[in-house]
């Protein structure tokens, strides 16, 4: 495969054609009719999706360096130029946007009945955003495609969404938009204290990397303010409003995308940008503390709230919270395990969370509700979508064998070490997740078949079953045998390690233990 | 390099070559309208000619800066360097995009007297003395050649007596500003014995700033302050704005502001260089109230005209940012920001033009909903404008913010762009709802959109604006050297001065 891939220049073209194509697929989507539009969409994703599983094979797996860098500069006054790369962290999420995307496509087929052409340009537009965060390399191109993306899903929420979409949309848009512009100046502040130290202004990710030092006395500030933009958008424990609203009001693509990606470009954005930045900031033992005691707080938190939710969707939106609560700890524990969970959790929650709405969609096509309390015994009538249904949310509980269990278990294991009275109280939270997912279940698939109009529910369709039939093979895969991920990303981790650690003697010892466990 | 000598007749009238052919040419328009100025074709026609107009003044302007005239010396009176070309050029531009969007306006609005045209251009040449003033005498007559024929243009809907009310108030408030204005350069002739701002420079630099100096220092930025409605000075600037026809607030938000702007930095950095510790706390104080103030009570609005011209404010106070640094590097924000802005503004209110009838007063957000399944281009058009004011990327706004937040920081000041970005997130809680209705929202009735529309030259303007605003956005490396390079020759061709 790989000789194939060199023998094509694969490594020089793809990532500026995984970001150029969906665009380009815009024109033919508007310009088209309207009833052919969602045709076109899925061509064009299915066909970045293909073209995405190349970077599988290109990327080296031995090396944590960032690979396939391309630049060209864009512009040179201030030091700026387009800069694209990747490494495990990126290769991973790249392919889960880029396998989220023509799903998404297909679980609008029906549900999306106005103004096809607008919906689908967007979700193009909001494909090429999505792999653009993933593979910049430089702090304004990171910065321009972190807020773009929020355009596309703007209109998305807000002209395809349910009945309080105007309010989701605009909350939306201006809590992501207030973390963002502190961001900027952060961002601007310090490739200022970097022209300074070094005579040389550039954005460049790897320039700033190696000089962030410069910051100096700024750098708490600096370090707030890109934490404030991630953790917004994570969402983060105090910072999670917005997102309850966004995830339910969401058309359903919405709904996946936003939970799938769009959740993970925070936590991506701690890993590739915040605190390797800023390590002796971020790692200090008050800011530790602070994210640590958030990251459990939103766990539990978010469990409990997921709990007492009449509405399933919003239910699955707060246990969104409760998830990526397990992500931040594992990434402030700084172990091999804890990272590389963390990293797990992300991927197995983007496919879990997002069948899950995907689910939820579809049977909300045929009820049009989507409290609880409206359903009841329907395994009887939809055996299959029960079936389904059920083995997702286990997956999305943590059941050994499952993809969910993996990250979470790694991400409790390693971060044992360094924060025992938080891994403790996080544990709680898998069995929380157990408590409302399966309560949940109960209320809804299970017990009596006691309303009548339940009774003439029809199950899964062919489109719907192949929908669903390649997020539960990577359910089953990642929970059986995730080591090809893993070791994918293990240098990379291991990249993030280094970076962030003060002295390299005690990262080895971790480092290599954990591996050996890591590896089956 | 074309040296241009000011001590002789001839070479003053290189120097003022495109006021001098903007003046004379609408002294031409004027004579012809006095003749023509019954029909609607007479009305186009003086239009048409004030177009050709502000072209020939371009191609005078244009060869002034091509062949980068610099002055014999010290320059007296009036500027020659890139900075006064730009600015002169944000003015021409301006100017352009009025009389364009006005051709259609001034027909259905039924404001058929032509003398309009004439008083662009006039207004336009004020402009352009103000931008280009290296002399407080020159920045004055300037400023007053603008203002007058501007107090006309508010008032130009007798119809209307809110456009009576806006030139009133217009007209009141700017003799006021005038008056400190004119009190501020006698104090600043009373200490140094001279207009010349370059030489106000050399005399005021190496010894602390004379009481009555910095009294002058702070006359001219209430003076000015009030040209470019900075907080507390902006309280004329609602209902002016909302008053006046539209395509004249549009001139106001954009070419008035511009020239004021250019002016300020101009008369800071080079007659005030020494005084910079005393003026910048109060550009500052100026520069946090209008965002802020600007920013707060836009949300408040309902009109689309009033918000926009509390947005304006709100732009003003970005503006001062930039100001604030007194540096290149925020001189060249600063023009960078004008053109962005000028080009975004002007755009905005040609569409608002095309939204309503009758001074587009009642223009309010639920006016427009459901506008864009209509009116798609319309639509399209007014969003990107909205994006552009919110400084969004993509968008000529977004470059025009970001130089100057580095500008900013480049001082080490932190607070500043920090201010500036939280209030621009309250500004998404204006903008955005235009984006809400049109796209968002069920339009109230059936035919609701039905006489939306725009005459071909104006929406030729408009999507020459647009156009220029994503362009710009996309490609702004040209357009920053450009305004680097402009601003950074504001104080080479005085006097070698003490200074930042």
């Amino acid at each position: 495969m790989t000789e194939f891939l060199d023998s094509i220049g694969y490594g020089q073209w793809i990532l500026h054609a995984l970001v150029l194509l969906p665009l380009l697929g815009v024109v033919p989507v508007l310009l088209g009719p309207e009833s052919s539009a969602k045709w076109t969409a899925l061509t064009v994703t299915t066909l970045e999706l293909v073209l995405s599983a190349g970077l599988w094979w290109a990327l080296d797996p031995s090396r944590g360096t960032l690979q396939l860098v391309s630049t060209t500069p864009w512009i040179p006054t201030w030091g700026i130029s387009y800069r694209v790369g990747l490494d495990g962290i990126s290769l991973v999420m790249v392919l889960l946007t880029t396998l989220m995307l023509p799903i998404s496509v297909l679980g609008s087929w029906r549900s999306i009945t106005k103004q096809e052409r607008g919906f689908y340009a967007m979700m193009l537009t909001l494909l090429t955003g999505l792999v653009g965060v993933f593979l910049a390399l430089d702090l304004f191109v990171f910065y321009i495609f972190f807020e773009v993306m929020l355009i596309p899903m703007y209109f998305i929420i807000g002209v395809w969404g349910g009945t309080n979409r105007l309010y989701a949309a605009i909350k939306f848009f201006i809590y992501t938009m207030a973390g963002s512009l502190l961001m900027l100046v952060a961002i601007v502040a310090l490739v200022w204290r970097i022209q300074v130290v070094t005579g040389l202004t550039s954005f460049s990710y790897d320039h700033v990397l190696q000089h962030a030092g410069a910051a100096g006395p700024l750098a708490p500030w600096l370090f707030a303010a890109f934490a404030l933009a991630f953790a917004i958008k994570v969402p983060i424990f105090p910072f999670h409003t917005w997102l309850p609203d966004a995830h339910v009001e969401a058309p359903t693509a919405g709904s996946v995308l936003l939970a799938a990606v769009m959740l993970k470009i925070g936590t991506y954005g701690f890993l590739r940008f915040a605190v390797p930045f800023f390590p002796q900031v971020a790692l200090s033992p008050a800011v530790s503390r602070i994210v640590v005691v958030l990251a459990v707080i939103g766990i539990i938190y978010g469990a409990l709230v997921a709990m007492v939710q009449p509405d399933i969707k919003k239910l699955v939106a707060y246990s969104s919270v409760s998830h990526l609560g397990f992500v931040m700890l594992g990434i402030w524990a700084g172990t091999l395990q804890s990272v590389q969970g963390s990293l797990m959790v992300m991927i197995s929650h983007g496919f879990s969370t997002g069948a899950l709405f995907l689910l939820i969609g579809m049977i909300y096509e045929r009820r049009h509700t989507r409290l609880i309390a409206d359903y009841g015994g329907i395994a009887r009538v939809v055996p299959l979508f029960s079936l389904i249904f059920t083995v997702v949310a286990l997956s999305s509980i943590g059941l050994p064998g499952l993809n969910g269990f993996v990250g979470e278990f790694l991400v409790l294991l390693g971060s044992f070490a360094a924060f025992p009275l938080a891994t403790v109280l996080a544990t709680t939270g898998v069995i929380f997740a157990a408590a409302y997912l399966l309560w949940a279940l109960q209320r809804m698939i299970y017990n009596r078949l006691d309303n009548p109009e339940n009774e003439r529910l029809t199950d899964l369709n062919g489109r719907e079953l192949a929908i669903m039939a390649p997020l539960l093979a990577g359910i089953v895969w990642l929970g059986l045998y995730p080591a090809p991920v893993l070791r994918r990303m293990e240098p990379a981790a291991q990249r993030y390690i280094q970076l962030t650690r003060p002295s390299h003697e005690a990262a080895p010892v971790a480092v290599t233990g954990s591996a050996a466990r890591v590896r089956p | 390099m074309n040296r241009i000598d000011l001590g002789s007749p001839l070479g003053v009238a290189m120097a003022l070559l495109p006021e001098i052919l903007l003046s004379t040419w609408a002294l031409i328009v004027l004579l012809v309208v006095s003749w023509r100025h019954e029909t609607a074709q007479d009305s186009r026609l003086a239009g048409w000619l004030s177009l050709a107009g502000l072209l020939v003044s371009g191609a005078g302007l244009a060869a002034l800066w091509v062949t980068g005239a610099t002055p014999e010396g010290l320059p007296q009176m009036v500027a020659l360097d890139p900075f006064r070309y730009g600015a002169s050029a944000l003015a021409l531009l301006a100017a352009a995009g009025t009389v364009l969007i006005s051709l259609g306006y001034l027909e259905r609005e039924g404001l058929l007297a032509p003398e309009y045209y004439p008083l662009v251009l006039l207004a336009t040449a004020g402009m352009m003395f103000l931008a280009g003033a290296e002399d407080l005498i020159v920045l004055f007559l300037g400023l007053e050649v603008m203002s007058v024929a501007v107090y006309v243009l508010a008032g130009y809907n007798r119809a209307d007596p809110f456009s009576s009310e806006a030139a009133l108030k217009y007209f009141l408030i700017g003799a006021f500003a005038s008056g400190f204005l004119l009190y501020g350069i006698a104090l600043v002739y009373g200490t140094t014995g001279t207009t010349n701002l370059s030489i106000i420079g050399a005399q005021l630099s190496g010894r602390p700033i004379p009481l009555m100096a910095a009294l002058g220092l702070g006359l001219l930025l209430i003076g000015m302050g009030f040209k470019i409605s900075a907080v507390p000075f902006h309280m004329w600037a609602p209902d002016v704005y909302d008053g006046s026809p539209t395509p004249i607030s549009g001139l106001m938000a954009t070419g008035v502001k511009a020239a004021a702007f250019a002016a300020l930095v101009r008369v800071l950095l080079e007659a005030f260089p020494s005084a910079i510790g005393l003026w910048q706390p109060i550009v500052a104080g100026l520069a946090i109230a209008s965002m802020a103030a600007g920013n707060l009570v836009a949300l408040a609005q309902q009109s689309l005209k009033r918000m926009l011209a509390y947005s304006s404010i709100a732009h003003a106070g970005y503006m001062l940012v930039a100001v604030w640094t007194g540096t290149h590097a925020g001189a060249g924000a600063v023009l960078l920001y004008l053109l962005a802005y000028g080009l975004t503004t002007l755009a905005s209110f040609g569409l608002l033009t095309a939204l309503g009838r009758g001074g587009e007063r009642e223009v309010t957000y639920d006016d427009i909903a459901g506008l864009a399944s209509p009116r798609p281009a319309i639509a399209f058009g007014l969003s990107v404008c909205m994006l552009s004011l919110l400084g969004f990327p993509f968008t000529v706004g977004f470059i025009g913010k970001w130089y100057i937040i580095s500008a900013t920081v480049a001082e080490g000041q932190m607070i500043l762009p920090v201010i500036l970005v939280v209030t621009s997130v309250l500004s998404a809680g204006y903008y955005l709802p235009v984006i809400m209705a049109m796209y968002m929202r069920p339009a109230p009735g059936p035919d609701h959109h039905a006489a939306v529309g725009l005459s071909p030259t104006a929406a030729a303007a408009i999507a020459l604006s647009v156009a220029a605003v994503l362009l710009f956005g996309l490609w702004p490396g040209g357009l920053l050297d450009l305004a680097g390079t402009s601003a950074r020759t504001l104080t080479q061709t005085g006097l070698p001065l003490a200074g930042p």
